[in-house]
């Protein structure tokens, strides 16, 4: 009988197996719904924040101190100036108000003598929430202070640059949607996730879970190679790993366009396109991943162990993961061949609106598919031992 | 047919199995009698292929097993010390399994599996799943996975363990009509009547060795005892322990 019919035969039955562990399917699912519908809601609350920047309430005190300073203040796009609140201290702590401005009594006095004028910005630097409206309040008392210094020394005969030794021009390289690219890794990483956590439950099941009842030993008495065993498993565990990562996607993406990114300043724009080319690189990652949670899982002599195994295991993927927030995986094509790493990098392209050629995807997915060959053979071997089929 | 000669095998420091040679030809039933911890288990599982012998060697039907193992396999069916099934199979699913592993399919697989339910009497619960079978009926259907490919060599290690007495009497027919067929049935227990009640040969295993190999009379002649118990009891040395 050819091998490949002994690798289909196993790989049924684990696929049976496996589509009748209820458990462990809602498992997968339920872990992939709730991290896209964590992420959405998180940039939902931050485009709100941005929001709130652009058009907001600023509460100022003491305006009858200075009612040139807060008539300039409600005149700035999107302001809208009202009473502070009794006692602004106590309202910011409560989070009632994000940012209070007060006017303090010797403003108008100062400013007359050309004496720095005092101006109160309350606020509570640890709310990240509030951090842009602060920031603009801050910018706001900063850009009148400049004009009324410009006019200080335009009224002494003084051209307002000499008080100007530096000018700053920012240039920014990024394109928006490579910068939004830096926030929609956050897809490639729950797709990671999603080909790692799809497929390990049934890659222990049929691994430890076999040595845990029992089972092995009697299999092994089949006249089957074992690396037909190890396939047969090991293809299982992939195609729920596949399924997992297209239902991960599916829903982040459906979250993903519903996240008001118009009001960060950001055009949200993945095409159906850029989603195939992702598939086209998770897809064949999925079938290395399984093949380490297959390997990983071979040692172990009970569920509980695997589980432990995984819970060290799903820091691997997520390693790059977390790098490439912190240092751009953009623009490393280099990365291509080294398994996970080539995926993000390549993923940081097609989210970026530069998607690499074919010949990209193919050297990834043939270098990842050959890992999980290696790790395949390597598992048929550990199937050999003695330890591993006898050791319970 | 089986023939082991000198077989050993070591664990770290234990010697499990130091010196075991026996064989069993085929249309006969041959008992592994030995206490717990003789090394009748080690010596099985060397049998079926998946254990190393340190040294000595094993043939089945004139194949050697450390050889060509999975030859061996094809016309061997062993039911192994651990019987763990799929909780999430059906009967049936576990014997159609075990057959499209030794090549069968189609009608034959039908067939076979049909014929293995009515015999070991699942009938009644051949489509559930068997995470709530009792004992007798895991053994039945790790018996039947064991069967599928209808070996010439049966090897049960302690087949009754865990048996109510109706199946025991069941898992007796069962072995003296695979006999009847023609089989080379190879059985282990420390049940001292199911051996005395099934077996052509008896070959007593203690502390690793071989103590004795022949017919229930010829074992009762050397010993010079009356119960085939007794008999055993003297060739596994236990008798020494139960003085003192």
């Amino acid at each position: 009988m050819s091998i490949l019919r002994l690798v289909w035969i196993v790989f049924m039955k684990e696929l049976r197996d496996g589509l009748r562990d209820r458990r462990s399917i809602l498992s997968v699912l339920v872990v992939a719904a709730v991290m896209p519908t964590l992420f959405g809601g998180m940039f939902t609350v931050m485009a709100g924040h941005s929001k709130d920047a652009v058009e907001m309430k600023l509460p100022v005190g003491g305006v009858e101190n200075a009612p040139a300073f807060v008539e300039w203040l409600s005149q700035q796009p999107g302001i809208e100036v009202v009473a502070a609140p009794a006692d602004p201290e106590q309202a910011v702590r409560d989070r009632k108000e994000d940012v209070v401005i007060i006017i303090e009594k010797d403003f108008a006095k100062s400013m007359a003598r050309a004496v720095p004028a005092p101006v109160k910005l309350v606020s509570d630097s640890t709310r990240e929430g509030a951090r842009r409206k602060v920031s603009r309040a801050r910018n706001l008392i900063n850009a009148y202070s400049s004009q009324m210094a410009a006019l200080r020394l335009i009224a002494r005969g003084v051209a307002p640059t000499v008080a100007l030794p530096v000018r700053v021009e920012e240039v920014e390289v990024s394109s928006a949607q490579e910068r939004l690219a830096m926030q929609l890794n956050i897809l490639t990483l729950l797709l990671v996730i999603a080909a790692v956590t799809g497929g390990m439950q049934i890659a222990i099941d049929s691994t430890a879970g076999e040595r845990e009842r029992g089972s092995l030993e009697p299999l092994l008495l089949s006249p089957v190679p074992r690396v037909a065993l190890a396939a047969g498993k090991w293809l299982a565990a992939s195609v729920f790993g596949c399924a997992s990562v297209v239902f991960s996607m599916l829903l982040t993406v459906n979250v993903l366009r519903r996240v008001p990114w118009q009001d960060m300043g950001i055009r949200f724009r993945v095409s159906d396109a850029d989603l195939m080319s992702l598939l086209a690189l998770m897809l064949p990652l999925v079938f290395f991943l399984s093949a380490v949670t297959t390997f990983a899982s071979t040692f172990a002599r009970s569920f509980k162990e695997a589980q432990g195994y995984m819970g060290m295991l799903i820091l691997l993927p997520l390693f790059p993961g977390v790098i490439s927030m912190l240092y751009p995986l953009s623009n490393r094509r280099y990365l291509t061949p080294v398994p996970i790493f080539g995926q993000y990098a390549l993923a940081a392209d097609v989210l970026g609106g530069k998607p690499p050629g074919v010949m990209f995807y193919m050297l990834a997915g043939v270098s990842v598919v050959a890992c999980a060959l290696v790790l395949v053979a390597l598992t048929s071997r550990l199937l050999k031992r003695e330890a591993i089929i006898f050791g319970r | 047919m089986i023939e082991i000669r000198g077989l050993r095998k070591r664990f770290g420091a234990v010697e499990a199995v130091r010196d075991v040679s026996f064989s069993a030809a085929d249309g006969t039933i041959v008992g592994l009698l030995g206490p717990n911890g003789a090394g009748k288990t080690t010596t099985l599982r060397m049998l079926s292929g998946l254990m190393r012998p340190d040294a000595g060697t094993i043939r089945v039907d004139n194949s050697d097993v450390v050889a060509d193992p999975i030859g061996v396999q094809t016309h061997m069916g062993l039911l192994p010390d651990s019987r763990g099934l799929y909780p999430r199979l059906t009967a049936v699913e576990h014997i159609e399994y075990f057959g499209r592993l030794h090549g069968i399919d189609g009608p034959t697989l039908t067939a076979r599996t049909k014929a293995l339910v009515t015999r070991l009497d699942l009938t009644e619960v051949s489509d559930r799943q068997v995470s709530g079978f009792s004992q007798g009926e895991r053994t039945k259907v790790a018996l039947a996975r064991a069967l599928v490919h209808q070996p010439r060599n049966v090897i049960l290690d302690e087949p009754t363990n865990g048996l109510d007495v109706m199946s025991t009497r069941a898992m007796r027919a069962l072995i003296r009509e695979l006999r009847r067929e023609g089989c080379c049935v190879l059985f282990s227990s420390h049940i001292m009547q199911e051996v005395s009640a099934l077996c052509d040969r008896i070959v007593v295993i203690a502390q690793g060795r071989v103590t004795a190999d022949g017919t229930p009379d010829e074992l009762r002649k050397i010993t010079g005892r009356d119960s085939l118990e007794d008999a055993f009891v003297s060739l596994s040395g236990l008798e020494a322990e139960e003085d003192s």
